[in-house]
C-alpha cells in the first residue's frame, strides 16, 4: 500500500527519466576531478545505500529485524582477502572473487537463518545481534584467519585517484543492482509474501504464503550484496581487521537508516542512508565527536517518536494534507 | 583440576551471577510489564557506576552511600523518561521493536555524555576495602563481589517483596497480566508503567555499581553487560523476577567456570553461543513465566 504511492504511473515515468540521468551523473562524477576525500565520501554513501537497502529485503518488506547484518558484511570480507591469499590472486582477480565470497554469505544465512527465522520479533533481534559477536569473536579467535592482528591484502599500483575512482564505480555497481534488486522485490509476489509476512504470520500461512521459504530466501538475497560489498571494502581498505570489518555499531546502523528513511518501500532505505550519511560526516567535521554522537542519537529519538514510518512518509503525508 | 579450584570458581559465579540478577530484573520487569526493551537499561547502570566513582575519588563517599542519591536520582530519570518519550511509543504496533530503537538513542547520548565527562579510561573502585578478602578454609571470598552478592540479595528480595505484598506492586502485576481489565478495576497505567520504568532504572544503578565492584568499567562497558543482560532474562523467562534471578546465578556459574578453564578470549563467545542455542532451543526461558 505504502508503495503505491511510488509507482503510480505519473511518478514512474518521471522516475524512468531522472534515474539513467542521476545514475550517469554519478559514473561520471569521478571524472570531473573532484577531491579525492569527496570520491571516498561518495564511496561510503553508497556502501550505507547498498547496505540499508539490503537489509531491507529481510526487515523492511518481512519485518525481520536482523541487528546482525555485519556479519555478512564481515564473512565477504574476510571470504574475499582469504581467496586472495589461498590462491595468491592479483587485486582484479581478488575482486572478481567477492561474488563467490557474497554467496558464501548467502550460504552462511541460510544456515543461521533456518533455526534463527523461527523466531520473532525482539528474539529473533536478540539472536542476529548475537550473531554478530559470535562471528566477530570466532574470527579475531582464529590464528588461520589473521586473528587479532587482522589480514593484508594487495594493493593496486595505481595512483591514488585512480584507486579510489574504481572502486567508486564498483560500489555504484554494486548499489544500484542492489536497489534495482530491491525495487524489483518490492514489486513482485515475493515482495507481496514478504509483507504479508510483516502483516500477520498466521494469516499469511493460512492463505498459502509459504512464509519460511520466502523467509530464508529474503535472508538469504539480502546477506548475499552485504558480502559483497564487504569484499570490495576489503580491498578498497587493503587490510582489514574483525573490529573493522564485524563492528556492530555498523549494523545498528543500517537498521536505524532504513528506518530513518522509511523501511516499508525501496527508495526509503536510500534517503535514509544518504541523508544520515550526510548529517554524519557533516556533524564530526564540525563538532566533537562525542557531541556528533549525542547529537545523532537524539535524531533517533525524534524519528521514532515523531515520524514512526519515516521521513518520506512523513513528509508525503505533510504535502498531501497541504495539498488537500 | 581439583575440587578446590572447581568450588572456588563456583563460588565466584554464584557472586557475580547475582550481581547480573540484580542488573536484568529491572530490564525484565520493562519488557514483562510494558512490553518495552530497556537497550539503555545497562546504560543507566554504567551512570549510577560512574557516580559512585566521583563521589568515591572526590569526596571519600563509599559506593554503597552513592546510590542512596544515584537510586532515587534514577527513579526519577526514568519517570521523566517515560512520561516525556516513552508513553509516546506505547501505541504503536511495533512497541518493542520501536522501543529498541528509541532507548537505543537513549543510550547513545548517555554513552557520549559520559565520554565527555569521564573520558574514556577504564575506571576501578579503589575503597580501603577493595583488596581486603575472607578466608574460610581452604576459599577465599573478596570483599566487593561480597557486598555486590549482598546487595543483589537485598535488592531482589526487597523488589520480589514489593510486587507480591504492596498494593502498587500487585497493581503493576495486574496492569502487565491483564492490561484493559486493570484499567477498569482503577489502576492507572500511565501511572503504574512510569512507576514500573522507574524503578526499573533505579535497579539498574544498583545492578551497575555492582558491576562496578566486580569490574573495571568505561563508558563502552554497557554494550557488553546488554549482551549479559538479555541473555539472563531470556534464560529466566522475560517478566519472571525470580527466574531472572535464578538464571543470573546458572550465568555466572557458567562464566565463572569457564574463566577458571578456558582462555579468557573464548569466555565471551561461549556466553554468546550460549544465548544463540538457547534462543533456539526454548525462547521463553527455563522457567514458567510468571511474575
Amino acid at each position: 500500500m505504502k508503495s503505491d504511492q511510488f509507482s503510480s504511473t505519473n511518478s514512474n515515468r518521471l522516475y524512468q527519466m531522472i534515474i539513467p540521468i542521476v545514475l550517469v551523473g554519478l559514473a561520471l562524477f569521478p571524472f570531473s576531478e573532484p577531491p579525492v576525500y569527496f570520491i571516498s565520501f561518495v564511496f561510503w554513501i553508497f556502501l550505507y545505500v547498498c547496505l540499508s537497502s539490503s537489509w531491507n529485503l529481510i526487515g523492511g518488506y518481512a519485518g525481520y529485524l536482523s541487528f546482525g547484518h555485519v556479519a555478512f558484511f564481515g564473512i565477504g570480507a574476510y571470504a574475499t582477502a582469504m581467496f586472495g591469499k589461498i590462491f595468491s590472486l592479483s587485486v582484479s582477480l581478488t575482486l572478481l572473487g567477492t561474488i563467490p565470497a557474497g554467496l558464501i554469505a548467502s550460504l552462511i544465512a541460510i544456515i543461521v537463518g533456518y533455526p534463527c527465522l523461527r523466531l520473532r520479533g525482539p528474539y529473533f533481534a536478540v539472536i542476529t545481534l548475537c550473531f554478530a559477536f559470535v562471528s566477530q569473536l570466532t574470527v579475531k579467535n582464529l590464528e588461520i584467519l589473521g586473528g587479532a592482528d587482522g589480514l593484508w591484502l594487495k594493493t593496486m599500483d595505481v595512483s591514488v585517484e585512480i584507486n579510489r575512482t574504481i572502486f567508486y564505480e564498483l560500489m555504484l555497481a554494486l548499489t544500484s543492482v542492489t536497489v534495482l534488486v530491491s525495487f524489483l522485490v518490492g514489486r513482485s509476489k515475493f515482495g507481496a509474501g514478504l509483507r504479508a509476512i510483516k502483516e500477520d504470520e498466521e494469516v499469511a500461512q493460512t492463505m498459502a504464503v509459504n512464509a519460511p521459504r520466502l523467509k530464508i530466501t529474503a535472508f538469504a538475497l539480502s546477506a548475499f550484496f552485504p558480502g559483497v560489498a564487504g569484499g570490495i571494502y576489503a580491498c578498497y581498505l587493503s587490510y582489514i581487521h574483525p573490529d573493522v570489518v564485524f563492528d556492530v555499531n555498523m549494523s545498528i546502523l543500517q537498521v536505524l537508516m532504513a528506518l530513518f528513511g522509511g523501511a516499508s518501500s525501496w527508495i526509503g532505505p536510500v534517503v535514509g542512508a544518504v541523508s544520515l550519511t550526510v548529517v554524519n560526516e557533516g556533524l564530526s567535521t564540525f563538532v566533537k565527536a562525542e557531541l556528533a554522537r549525542i547529537i545523532y542519537g537524539c535524531l533517533f529519538i525524534v524519528v521514532i517518536v515523531f515520524m514512526p514510518n519515516g521521513i518520506l512518509e512523513f513528509f508525503s503525508r505533510r504535502t498531501k494534507r497541504i495539498d488537500n | 583440576m581439583n575440587s578446590t579450584l572447581i568450588i572456588q570458581s563456583l563460588i565466584s559465579g554464584v557472586m557475580m551471577g547475582s550481581v547480573y540478577a540484580l542488573l536484568g530484573v529491572g530490564f525484565s520487569l520493562t519488557w514483562g510489564v510494558m512490553k518495552v526493551i530497556n537497550v539503555a537499561h545497562a546504560t543507566f547502570g554504567l551512570l549510577a557506576a560512574f557516580f559512585a566513582y566521583t563521589a568515591l575519588q572526590a569526596y571519600g563517599v563509599d559506593p554503597l552511600i552513592s546510590l542512596v542519591v544515584s537510586a532515587p536520582l534514577l527513579f526519577l530519570i526514568g519517570c521523566t523518561l517515560y512520561h516525556l518519550l516513552i508513553v509516546r511509543i506505547t501505541s504503536a504496533k511495533a512497541v518493542i521493536v520501536s522501543s529498541m530503537i528509541l532507548t537505543f538513542g537513549i543510550a547513545i547520548i548517555l554513552e557520549n555524555l559520559m565520554l565527555l565527562l569521564w573520558g574514556a579510561d577504564p575506571r576501578l573502585f579503589t575503597t580501603s576495602y577493595t583488596s581486603k578478602v575472607i578466608i574460610i578454609g581452604p576459599f577465599y571470598f573478596q570483599y566487593p563481589p561480597v557486598i555486590g552478592f549482598l546487595m543483589s540479595i537485598v535488592g531482589v528480595t526487597l523488589l520480589h517483596l514489593f510486587l507480591k505484598k504492596t498494593y502498587l506492586g500487585k497493581a503493576v502485576r495486574a496492569a502487565w497480566q491483564q492490561p484493559d481489565a486493570s484499567q477498569l478495576c482503577g489502576i492507572n497505567l500511565k501511572r503504574i508503567s512510569a512507576i514500573t520504568f522507574g524503578l526499573a532504572v533505579s535497579t539498574a544503578g544498583a545492578g551497575g555499581l555492582g558491576m562496578g565492584l566486580l569490574y573495571s568499567f568505561e563508558p563502552h562497558s554497557h554494550n557488553l553487560w546488554l549482551i549479559h543482560l538479555f541473555l539472563v532474562v531470556i534464560v529466566g523467562g522475560v517478566g519472571n523476577v525470580l527466574g531472572t534471578a535464578l538464571a543470573g546465578v546458572i550465568v555466572g556459574v557458567i562464566t565463572g567456570l569457564s574463566m577458571a578453564f578456558l582462555p579468557y578470549q573464548w569466555v565471551n563467545l561461549l556466553t554468546f553461543g550460549l544465548l544463540m542455542v538457547i534462543l533456539v532451543v526454548r525462547p521463553q526461558g527455563l522457567f514458567q513465566s510468571e511474575i
